[in-house]
């Protein structure tokens, strides 16, 4: 009976402990984890920091205008396309006049609708004719 | 026998120095059977003890391990986040966030040339990287047996990538901060700019100094970098076109005193501040970091007739209706007060200042006197320095003794100099309704009400509105109309006074503007130094023909951006707000 004891006793205290010392260097790899998550944190956070300075440096008003100049041609908006409140605007009649916005715009909004889309076919001969009455029946 | 002594040596409780005689006779008596109970008895409590505690350790090392989540998982998460250390200085944004300036560690590159294995080749290496080093310069350093030499200081994160990738042993970098202003030159006035060693030197950086290193958040000022670029550009602009020396402007929000833009040309790059242009002087230089809205004094000329008729009307001297005879000019000891648009009649009051007559001014400002006068532009703020969060602010020059002579030259804004930042913050109590805000460059946080003191009464003040829309609307400032924002104000064309004498040709040109005039929103100064009249404005080179048309472009481009609502000018809303009921019918 004592010997059972000790026997269970002894037992305890191995896996205890074993399970202790498990337990423990867990935790540390867990806290070595934090620590380079935490410093991968700070770094990446500074990134951000200049990164956003050099956003904002990118956006210089002076630079968006240049390219705008270059690449859009956008005029300054005008009072004209300006409606005055959203009840000032009028409800789309069925006789549907010029587009209000489309008159008021500087440049045209869109490009003009295109037809419907041509399927090309290989050529031979004979080929053109299909073409040619394809189109027409786009039209 | 034998038993009693074998069972005497298992006792755990015996003494170790006693050893039973070997064949002693074993007396067994009560005494000392009672004695093995006793540590019997010990013995078993302690061993429990020791059993509980063990139970414990286990059970919870159990509870650890296998159920995974107590008390201490749950505080783990709540450990703070991680956070860069704060930079020395906080960042500072415009009232939309866009950053006007940022800390960033700026990496600076060392060398200990003791490790350099090969410094022809590493000279080669970093001047490939470095193309504006001298090769000589590096090489000399290279070779100078040191253990410390600063190759570049504040690197680019750019460089430093590459100059990691060459891969030299000896080459160190050492983090500093360094302060950067991404928009350049845009603000650079009221931002101001750092010195090396991160004290502010100017601009909101100095005066804010304590504030911008204690916070972590972010400063916001009141600022808008877009109004600020299309004030910047449009002021760019006019003097360019008039070969100007230079110019200024502000916008003010006229409902709170928050400064919107402001403008002072020429300007720096705030990144280098003290980068001499070889094409400059130093006075050039000197010129540039010199805020013209706040440290510079003028005499506004004719803007100063919206304080002047202001005054008469808030004191009742005059009104609407009343009028002062201007058919000839009025001379005073060696002085002689003239009209530049000139009438020769009598004129009433609102006319007097479509016109902007200086003889009708000046009449006006003598009935009032200058106890009044004084007091009343001391009321406006015209006296004292202006508070704002810059340390480059100016001194209003007056005069000492108030004479007569003094009473009428202020009333058409000559003998007393005052800032362009005086003026505006005068010009939105005039139409606002009378209230006087102090003026700021940080952002109202939304829910507070700015503290204003009433200066003027309402009526004065919508009297004044109604004026200063007839110049837009008949008299010297046409050119200021912006369709649907409703724009009044005044146009104010000095000569400039140097040494005593007044300048024909030196003018400095001005016009205060608001809109709209009706419910006013926003008032815009702007000042050009010296512009020389074009072909295309007829050799004229008076405010209506430089600012002027300046402000009405402003004012079209600003308008959506401040979302201000377009109206239609001719609806009865605006007319009967803003019609002069003397005025009606009259040929103008």
């Amino acid at each position: 009976m004592t010997k059972l004891g000790a026997i269970f006793w002894l037992g305890l205290v191995l896996v205890s402990g074993f399970t202790t010392f498990k337990v423990k260097y867990a935790v540390q790899d867990i806290d070595d984890a934090l620590t380079r998550v935490r410093k991968q944190t700070i770094v990446e956070q500074q990134e951000i920091r200049v990164l956003k300075a050099e956003w904002t440096y990118l956006n210089q008003p002076e630079r968006l205008a240049e390219m705008n100049r270059h690449h859009l041609q956008l005029a300054p908006m005008t009072v004209r396309q300006l409606q005055h409140r959203i009840d000032d605007i009028p409800w789309r009649t069925l006789s549907a006049g010029p587009d209000l916005l489309l008159a008021a715009s500087p440049v045209p909004a869109a490009p003009p609708a295109r037809a419907a889309p041509v399927q090309l076919v290989k050529a031979t001969p004979g080929s053109l004719d299909a073409l040619i009455a394809q189109i027409a029946q786009a039209r | 026998m034998m038993l009693a002594a074998q069972r005497l040596d298992e006792n755990p409780c015996r003494p170790r120095h006693f050893r039973p005689p070997p064949c002693a006779p074993v007396v067994t008596d009560e005494r000392q059977a009672a004695l093995i109970e006793t540590c019997r008895a010990r013995l078993v409590a302690t061993a429990a003890v020791f059993a509980v505690v063990f139970l414990v350790v286990a059970l919870r090392l159990a509870g650890i391990v296998v159920l995974s989540s107590g008390p201490a998982e749950a505080q783990a998460g709540r450990s703070r986040p991680a956070a860069p250390p704060p930079p020395a200085r906080a960042d500072i944004v415009d009232r939309n966030g866009k950053l006007l300036a940022t800390t960033l560690n700026s990496p600076s590159l060392y060398a200990d040339p003791r490790q350099i294995l090969d410094p022809d080749e590493a000279t080669r290496a970093i001047v490939s990287v470095l193309p504006h080093l001298s090769p000589a310069e590096i090489h000399a350093k290279l070779t100078s047996g040191k253990s410390f030499v600063w190759i570049k200081r504040r690197l680019t994160p750019r460089q430093q990538y590459a100059i990691n990738r060459l891969g030299i042993p000896g080459l160190q970098f050492d983090n500093e901060e360094r302060r950067v202003y991404p928009y350049g030159d845009l603000a650079s006035h009221v931002v101001g700019f750092c010195g090396i060693d991160n004290n502010g030197l100017a601009g909101v950086e100095r005066a804010l100094d304590s504030t911008v290193k204690a916070g972590p958040g972010p400063i916001q000022l009141s600022l808008d970098a877009r109004v600020q670029f299309v004030l910047h550009e449009e002021l760019a602009r006019v003097i360019a076109e008039f070969s100007a020396k230079g110019g200024a402007g502000i916008i003010m929000d006229v409902r709170t005193g928050e400064i919107v833009a402001m403008v002072s040309l020429p300007d720096f790059d705030p990144n280098h501040p003290t980068a001499t242009d070889p094409r400059l002087s130093a006075a050039d230089a000197k010129e540039r970091i010199f805020n013209k809205i706040t440290l510079g004094v003028y005499e506004m000329g004719s803007v100063f007739k919206i304080f002047n008729t202001a005054m008469a009307l808030d004191y009742g001297v005059t009104s609407m209706t009343k009028g002062y005879d201007a058919a000839r000019p009025i001379k005073i000891g060696r002085f002689t007060i003239d009209d530049f648009h000139g009438k020769h009649r009598w004129l009433s009051t609102p006319e007097i200042f479509m016109y902007s007559s200086n003889i009708g001014s000046a009449r006006m400002a003598v009935d009032a006197g200058a106890e009044r006068q004084r007091n009343f532009l001391g009321r406006l703020g015209f006296l004292q320095p202006a508070t704002i969060e810059l340390d480059e602010v100016a001194k209003p020059h007056y005069p000492k003794v108030w004479r007569e002579i003094n009473v009428m030259t202020i009333a058409y804004g000559h003998g007393i100099s005052v800032s362009p930042l005086h003026v505006v913050t005068a010009v939105a109590a005039v139409v606002n309704g009378g209230v006087l805000y102090r003026p700021t460059l940080r952002k109202m946080q939304p829910g507070s009400a700015p503290i204003g003191q009433q200066v003027m009464s309402p009526k004065t003040s919508e009297n004044m509105r109604k004026l200063m829309r007839s110049v837009v609307e008949f008299g010297t400032a046409k050119f200021a109309a912006a369709p649907g924002y409703v724009v009044g104000g005044k146009t104010g064309t000095a000569e400039k006074n140097s040494g005593g004498r007044y300048q024909e040709k030196k003018l400095l040109s001005s016009f205060v503007g608001v809109f709209p005039m009706h419910d006013p929103k926003y008032a815009i100064l702007t000042l050009v130094d010296e512009p020389k009249g074009t072909k295309q404005s007829h050799g004229y080179a008076t405010a209506g023909w430089t600012v002027v048309p300046a402000t009405s472009r402003i004012i079209q481009r600003i308008g959506p951006i401040l979302g201000v609502q377009p109206v239609d000018e001719a609806s009865p809303a605006v007319t009967r707000a803003l019609t002069i009921e003397s005025m009606q019918g009259k040929r103008i």
